[in-house]
């Protein structure tokens, strides 16, 4: 009997994979801020295990839970059973999609981004103060959150790369479109081709982002397999740094948080330890750091579909810092420094940075 | 339910602590059992004020109440069988006291017990139980259940530390029992009635605990058996050899085939595998109790003794055991856990007569558990939509069941009766038993509100 | 007084950005006003600078989030800031529930009050200036 939906196709067995054991509450950073069974891994299994049996459909009552997930992996990486939760509400999206029970939130994102060049429909970026579209080594590919929610983080990342004297240049890019691809949607491919376009146009022969989602969705998306085709190299900007000597250092005690695109998703835990290391001697872990980070709650459109609980999941992850008594937080993902930024209360006294934005403060002697 | 109900369950608690959707009455039809049954609304309390506001309503109504930890339950001890309200206390999950100077800690039910560890690490202290849902099992159900764990050989279970307690009765009174002192004869002992009764006597609110002093010296070493009765033997035999070591864990053959089957720790496929841990406060005494331990087992034929040397060595050996809930589900989609518990004595005619019921039915039994406190963790493997299959799986945990009490056992030595164990609650108690039993729930629960058709006490 | 279907009382100054300013004396208080809120929809942040930072007037000196918009609070006049409302930090919704009452965001001690002239006031000017904006900004 074939499943009535392809969620049950594809992941069926997984779904019933799941022994109802819990531990997933453990790390599912929605379930830890809100404490609502039906917001955790099992809590989303549970009630699939119940579409796949008949006993319930899917419909609109059960948004709230399914579009409620940053898809951040730390249940698939604490799941006795191997259950790929996020592989499958990925799924169970696009099937809720097609039925037309789709967080508005996230309905909305597609239709501006068939209308506008990013996901805030707004037209107008920060300049930087810099050219675009012209021809060089790199081209520095900021991300719609850097672009528009995040412009002094981006213009400190920017400032170092000219201090460095790297060889880029910023495009009129556009949304990557990945985070589509994680709501029900698929990427749009007017914006990839666009992004292409601009790229190949430049000459460069490496794309440098400092957001991970995008660096992740050019290297892994066939959308985007024309720039690997040709050769081009995308790095986020922590593979391209490390290995640099900066000649600063602070003595301000420093901890890392690791992004969930970054971390859980690429593996890439260390090459950013590596330069936080270099400037900062006094370095302290977060209590649940690398393949155990705590999700800053931003990811997955949950900070667009359920603000005030992603701003809650970030100052969860916010209390970990105050535990080590850190000065400073780095980070290298625009849409982490945003949440969490957002979250900070005004007696947490530490700062929150990118770690390019940290070291240009470093240089320019304003940190 | 009644929209009165529900209206005035929303007076108590306000909009952001109750539910009626969809999603979540799902989520709370289900514990970690095979259990399910769907309640009509979830509330979170915040404070005893509002679980007394809510009980003294469901009681006028009689509506049904289940109390709600973690959920992780193994016994179906917090499925609404009969519907009605879900009383979730994970919102009341503050540390309301650490006193060292007293040897005590007021909690929460709501709090995690992994987070009161992180909590008395810095003190030197630690509560002892552990079980191992404590990364995400509240104190709550701990003490509701009277959880056990990985160290109860050697420092008991959660009834041992639970020093008072303040319960909401069925009518919404609130009961406080126990004391703060370390020990404490004045009147009934009305605490150790409450541990473990399920949450069907009243809805636990506020928890005070003894904790330990954490010694810091430990000394684990693992051995391999080529039969399980040798393995069974040395485990008692190490429980009467003048020691206490803090853990003593089995796994039999079938856990290491699952366990090789689903990664890559290549263990030797032998009948049985054993872990054993002392503590001790210098490393001298750890030490002592670890070689006799491996006197022991090498006495009992063991073989492939491994003893760890530092931290990093000890947590290698802990793999086996802690890797083995992950395994359990690539063998067979589903499986019953029990926790049949005998006399250490028995454990090798226990072990025996498990493999003999597995063979019976034809039903795959990976059999491990906390054998220093002769407590077995049988884990029946089954593919769950086989009607005939889940037949034979019936018969073959009945059967476990009987044998455990005919070698003078008991039906459950830690995970509670809830639901799983109820029809058999007459093999293991007498009438007497049953109808004492009966009468304090008929005390306490005129209305049978508190989590009604747990624990087979129905009249 | 009802302008057009929003809220706005007639003893308050207005900026074009859509914040209010209140006359309390030797303090000017300031926040969002109704038409504003409507459009931003549910306030999930907004930033509270350190109190004695330096105001001009028409420049940028702090932000807030909707779920869907980033606004850019400008000083209406020049000043110092001299309170933040605490309140907004765990509950921004204020600011939809009671925009000028318990959603008040920010109190400036004025260099001058004179500059408050500069600002829409009356019931023409605050008449012209929404008819222009709901033109630009309610979408149908």
């Amino acid at each position: 009997m074939e499943a009535k939906y392809n969620f049950a196709d594809r992941f069926g067995d997984q779904v019933l994979r799941c022994s109802k054991c819990g531990l997933c509450q453990a790390v599912c950073p929605v379930f830890g801020a809100m404490l609502r069974p039906s917001y955790s891994a099992r809590g989303k299994m549970l009630i699939l295990k119940e579409v796949m049996d008949g006993t319930i459909e899917l419909s609109d009552e059960l948004i709230e839970t399914l579009f409620q997930c940053t898809i951040c992996k730390s249940c698939f990486e604490n799941c006795p059973s191997g259950v790929d939760v996020p592989e499958i509400i990925r799924q169970t999206r696009r099937d809720m999609v097609q039925i037309g029970s789709c967080h508005p939130a996230f309905e909305g994102m597609n239709e501006v981004l068939k209308n506008h060049t990013n996901i805030y429909a707004e037209d107008e970026p920060e300049d930087f103060e810099r050219e675009r579209n012209k021809k060089a080594k790199y081209v520095y590919f900021i991300g719609c959150v850097g672009s528009y929610r995040e412009d002094e983080a981006t213009m400190s990342t920017l400032d170092l790369l000219d201090r460095l004297k790297v060889d880029y240049t910023l495009i009129d890019e556009v949304c990557c479109s990945g985070v589509l691809e994680d709501l029900g949607y698929q990427i749009n491919e007017r914006l990839a081709r666009k992004n292409i376009d601009l790229i190949l146009a430049t000459g460069a022969k490496a794309v440098i982002t400092g957001c991970p989602y995008c660096s992740r969705t050019f290297n892994s998306k066939p959308q985007y397999a024309e720039l690997n085709d040709k050769g081009i190299k995308i790095i986020h900007v922590t593979q391209f740094l490390k290995g640099m000597d900066f000649g600063v250092k602070t003595d301000k005690l420093v901890t890392y948080h690791d992004p969930c695109d970054l971390g859980r998703h690429c593996g890439i835990y260390e090459e950013p330890r590596e330069i936080v290391r270099k400037i900062a001697p006094r370095f302290a872990e977060l209590r649940h750091n690398r393949v155990d980070a705590l999700c800053c709650g931003a990811g997955g459109g949950v900070r667009g579909a359920y603000p005030k609980n992603s701003i809650a999941m970030a100052r969860r992850r916010l209390q970990e810092v105050e535990e080590v008594g850190a000065d400073v937080v780095l980070t290298e993902c625009n849409s982490c420094v945003h949440n969490l930024s957002n979250a900070k209360l005004r007696k947490q006294k530490f700062r929150i940075y990118n770690i390019s934005q940290f070291i240009n403060e470093l240089m320019e002697g304003t940190e | 339910m009644d929209e009165t109900v529900k209206k005035a369950l929303l007076d108590i608690v306000r909009e952001e602590n109750f539910s009626d959707s969809l999603i979540d009455l799902i989520s709370d039809s289900y514990d970690a059992s095979e259990h399910k049954h769907r309640p009509d609304v979830a509330v979170w309390p915040q404070n005893t004020e509002q679980v007394s506001a809510i009980l003294k309503l469901a009681n006028e109504y009689k509506v049904p109440v289940t109390p709600r930890g973690a959920g992780t339950s193994l016994s179906g001890t917090t499925v609404p069988v009969q519907g009605g309200i879900v009383l979730d206390m994970l919102r009341m999950d503050k540390i309301l006291e650490i006193r060292v100077e007293d040897r005590l800690v007021v909690v929460e039910p709501g709090v995690v017990y992994d987070q009161l560890e992180k909590a008395l690490d810095s003190y030197g202290f630690f509560f002892p139980p552990d079980p191992a849902s404590g990364v995400v099992s509240t104190l709550g159900g701990n003490v509701a259940v009277n959880a056990g764990g990985l160290k109860g050989v050697k420092y008991g279970t959660t009834k041992d530390y639970v020093l008072g307690l303040e319960v909401v009765l069925a009518n919404g009174s609130v009961l406080r029992t126990g004391s703060r002192c370390m020990k404490c004869v004045s009147g009934y002992d009305l605490t150790k009635l409450f541990v473990g009764s399920e949450g069907t006597l009243g809805v636990i609110t506020e928890i005070t605990l003894k904790v330990n002093p954490k010694p810091p010296a430990i000394a684990t070493c693992t051995a391999y058996f080529d039969d399980m009765a040798d393995a069974g033997s040395a485990i008692s035999e190490t429980m009467r050899s003048g020691i206490l070591p803090r853990t003593l864990e089995f796994l039999d053959d079938q856990c290491i085939v699952a366990l090789n089957q689903g990664t890559d720790l290549n263990l030797p496929e032998v009948a049985a595998m054993v872990l054993a841990e002392t503590d001790g406060f210098t490393q001298e005494g750890a030490d002592y109790e670890m070689d006799k331990v491996i006197e022991v087992f090498e006495r009992n034929n063991a073989r492939g003794i491994t003893r760890a040397y530092s931290p990093e060595e000890a947590e290698h050996l802990w793999t086996a055991r802690k890797s083995f809930g992950g395994v359990i589900t690539r063998l067979k989609n589903n499986f019953i856990v029990d926790d049949t518990t005998v006399p250490i004595s028995k454990l090798p005619e226990m072990l025996t007569g498990v493999k003999a019921i597995s063979k019976r039915y034809n039903v795959p039994i990976a059999t491990m558990g906390h054998l220093g406190d002769g407590n077995l963790h049988p884990n029946i493997l089954y593919d769950g939509i086989d009607p005939e299959e889940i037949a034979r799986v019936r018969k073959a945990t009945a059967d476990i069941f009987k044998l455990g009490l005919e070698l003078g056992g008991t039906l459950t030595g830690e995970h509670g009766i809830g639901l799983a164990k109820a029809e058999f609650m007459p093999l293991e108690h007498d009438e007497v038993a049953m109808e004492v039993m009966r009468s304090i729930k008929r005390l306490f629960d005129p209305n049978n509100i508190l989590n009604p058709g747990k624990m087979g006490l129905e009249v | 007084m009802e302008i057009r279907g929003y809220n706005m009382p007639e003893d308050l100054y207005y900026e074009q950005n859509h914040f209010w300013v209140r006359d309390e004396g030797d303090v000017l208080v300031m926040g969002m006003d109704d038409f504003a809120q409507i459009l931003a929809g549910e306030i999930v942040y907004v930033q509270l600078p350190e109190e004695g930072k330096i105001l001009k007037a028409g420049k940028r000196f702090a932000k807030m989030e909707s779920g869907k918009w980033l606004g850019k609070v400008y000083a209406p006049v020049n000043g110092e800031l001299v309170a933040v409302n605490e309140e907004l930090e765990t509950n921004p919704g204020l600011i939809n529930d009671d925009c000028y009452g318990k959603g008040w965001m920010y109190k400036i001690k004025p260099e001058d009050k004179g500059e408050l002239d500069n600002l829409m006031h009356t019931h023409e000017e605050l008449d012209t200036w929404l008819a222009e904006d709901i033109e630009k900004y309610v979408k149908e």
